[in-house]
């Protein structure tokens, strides 16, 4: 007896009533790499990380990416990169990016030039 | 356009074709090997529902009824698809090698469609060519991955089952009864040569795959489908297809 | 599309092994000052435990509830709904793929989850172990199961786990499409022939019990979830949820002259809260515990699905490959 399902793909896949048997167990090696996925909606934008996917290799990467990341918005164009090529500094580490006061030496904010102009013509116009 | 007949023939022919492999293509949608690929596949049976729509649209444009009412509402002696696209999905490797061997044969022929000089099929060749690509990307892909790349047994299932749908492939070609009209105006060059230039394309894909095609000698073409013969599986699939739409042709849906 | 189910808990942990103090409060201090925690950060086992197994089980929902409409899928009548069921059917798969990778990034990986789900070990949502008997079915399940499901998951995106507000966020653009074509579907069919309003209201009486049920037993008997609450793991009471339901599609409803099979339900209008009848928990906690018309063919389905494709997979695989959980 197979199932007789309100479902006709499944009744056609005439699958047993009552499994038996266990399903045999998942090998060990199942799970295929990593990819993570960035996706570009316009030319000249930054390439955007949108998510990551399961595939056996770049192309197939790449295959995948464009329906399940690039179907429903505007796309241009998909970067896949193995999840294992990327290096990163954690999140944890973000303390190793706190910039102190004093590096005001590399910002815009840092120089201010307004106070020596205006001393000097003052300065200049108090001589006769 | 004075020859009409010959027009509809071919525009029904091709949309009988992306209507009912996509509906076949449609099965897999929840129950994919891999969920990725399950996106994928539906996708493309998406986009073939999106290409018969806009065939039957031109049929309609040349005074045909509206695509629903052909689609859903003809019985099955009336369908011009080959029988290629009837079979049961099967396994993997049967759809897998179906999609293979139908989209090279569209890929090519709406390339040559693009020069028609009947423009509404011109225009529509011109807007799905994207969509078409993206198909036979996908297509290639797979028979290279299980041909070539795969495992002992992918490699034996792909060759059989390309064994088992090369004959009921070669159906797409199935000469018409309009070909030298079709030719001599422009429309559409005939399968005689899109057969051509499909068993070229194939070899190389199939090569990669390192498949092994069956000799053309060997093999009996499944004509039949392009004058209304079907095999035993279009009534049934007709028969679900139209299951609700029949409860009242003339309800909105 | 997503249902509570904090009903069936997970076992407790050891209680001899506990959290670093130190770092507990540097963590609930994080998710207090409204970060969001990211894979590689330090979290309290509890707070993972519970995160893989919501996730997966919402991860789970996805994939059983394409069965339920995927039943009509060959069947849609015409070109727009057959094209649109398959795209509704192929976006709870897209959810699926988007969840368990969420999940993965935090050290399950998704065969294991697959694994759990087809030997019954974990569970999904359970509305999707009811039948869709008819086409009307899919058009309020697309409707109003999708709508109970969108205020779950708008409550779950502004949780604290970066990946599953990410995965959500995404999933969320997409259920407004399923929203707007399942009440598309319902009102066709009830501005329609008799027949077809027919169809639709008998639709209606066969799910207004697990939609009921959908958001989870009342906050009464649901287990304790303070920590959750605090961790951001649970973002609303199921209560509120069903309320939040009630109140934007029950009107809704009766607006298009479609009624519902509870002859108790109104709002009060002194307290503006949605008054009901039991809608049979006792039901509910057979079905979750896989007594319910469809569990079986369910996870039989399922379980053919992998075994169908376990070829497939096995010729993508190579020796050197190395499977690494996604990065976020």
């Amino acid at each position: 007896m197979t199932i007789q399902s309100l479902d006709p793909r499944v009744t056609r896949a005439a699958i047993p009533q009552e499994n038996e048997t266990e399903m045999a167990p998942i090998p060990p090696l199942d799970q295929l790499e990593s990819y993570e996925v960035f996706h570009l909606e316009t030319r000249g934008d930054h390439p955007v990380h949108v998510g990551s996917l399961h595939a056996p290799n770049p192309e197939i990467a790449l295959l995948w990416a464009k329906e399940q990341y690039g179907r429903r918005s505007r796309t241009v164009s998909i970067w896949v990169v193995r999840t294992e090529d990327i290096s990163v500094i954690s999140v944890e580490d973000a303390d190793i990016f706190a910039t102190t006061p004093e590096k005001d030496y590399r910002e815009a904010k840092g120089y201010r030039v307004g106070g020596k102009i205006t001393a000097y013509k003052r300065q200049n116009t108090t001589e006769p | 356009m004075n020859d009409t007949a010959a027009l509809r023939d071919l525009l029904l022919r091709m949309a009988d074709d992306e209507l009912i492999i996509a509906h076949r293509n449609s099965e897999w949608t929840g129950l994919g090997p891999i969920m990725e690929e399950d996106i994928a596949f539906s996708s493309i049976a998406q986009d073939k529902l999106g290409h018969s729509l806009g065939l039957y649209r031109i049929l309609e444009s040349l005074g045909g009824a509206e695509p629903d009412a052909v689609a859903f509402g003809r019985s099955e002696g009336e369908f011009r698809c080959c029988q290629l696209v009837e079979y049961p999905i099967g396994g993997y490797d049967f759809s897998l090698m179906r999609h293979f061997l139908h989209d090279t044969a569209e890929l090519l022929r709406y390339e040559m469609l693009e020069r028609s000089s009947f423009e509404p099929l011109a225009r529509l060749a011109t807007k799905i060519k994207g969509e078409i690509k993206y198909h036979l990307f996908h297509a290639n892909t797979w028979i290279a991955q299980l041909g070539a790349r795969g495992s002992e047994e992918s490699h034996a299932r792909m060759q059989s089952a390309l064994n088992e749908v090369f004959p009921l492939a070669l159906g797409i070609f199935e000469p018409s009864d309009y070909e030298t009209e079709l030719a001599a105006e422009g429309i559409f060059p005939g399968e005689a040569a899109l057969r051509g230039k499909w068993l070229e394309t194939i070899a190389v894909t199939l090569e990669k795959g390192t498949l092994i095609l069956p000799s053309l000698d060997a093999v009996t073409p499944a004509y039949g489908g392009r004058k209304g013969y079907h095999t035993e599986h279009l009534k049934p699939l007709l028969d679900e297809m139209t299951e609700v739409f029949r409860i009242d042709p003339s309800a909105e849906w | 599309m997503y249902g509570n189910l904090s009903v069936i808990d997970a076992q407790p942990l050891d209680p001899n092994q506990v959290d670093d103090p130190e770092l507990l409060a540097e963590f609930e201090a994080r998710i207090a000052r409204g970060e969001k925690i990211e894979p590689h950060d330090w979290m309290p086992r509890e707070y993972r435990r519970q995160l893989i197994r919501m996730i997966e089980q919402h991860a789970h929902s996805e994939i059983i509830g394409a069965l339920p409409e995927g039943t009509w899928i060959t069947r849609a009548p015409g070109f727009r709904r057959k094209m649109a069921l398959i795209a509704k059917v192929q976006d709870e798969i897209g959810h699926g793929q988007l969840l368990y990778s969420a999940a993965e990034t935090l050290g399950k990986s998704r065969e294991d989850m697959i694994a759990d789900l087809i030997s019954g070990k974990s569970k999904y949502s359970n509305v999707f172990n009811y039948p869709a008997e008819t086409w009307a079915d899919t058009a309020v399940i697309a409707w109003l199961i999708d709508a109970g499901a969108i205020i779950n998951q708008v409550a779950n995106s502004k949780g604290s786990y970066g990946p599953y507000c990410r995965a959500l966020e995404r999933i969320c653009q997409e259920e407004s499409f399923h929203l707007k074509y399942g009440y598309d579907n319902v009102v066709t069919l009830a501005t329609g022939t008799p027949k077809q309003r027919e169809m639709v209201q008998e639709a209606l009486n066969r799910w207004w019990k697990p939609i009921m049920h959908f958001h989870g037993p009342p906050d009464t008997v649901s287990v304790h979830t303070e920590k959750l609450t605090r961790w951001k793991v649970k973002m609303a009471s199921n209560d509120e949820m069903r309320q939040e339901f009630l109140n934007a599609y029950v009107p809704k409803i009766w607006d298009l002259g479609l009624t519902v099979p509870d002859p108790n339900l109104r709002k009060n209008p002194e307290t503006g809260v949605w008054e009901f009848s039991d809608p049979d928990w006792a039901e509910f906690k057979r079905v979750i515990n896989g007594d319910g018309p469809c569990n079986r063919e369910r996870l039989a389905v399922r379980r053919m699905a992998e075994e169908q494709g376990r070829w497939v997979r096995e010729a993508l695989r190579k020796p050197d490959m190395k499977y690494v959980t996604p990065l976020s």
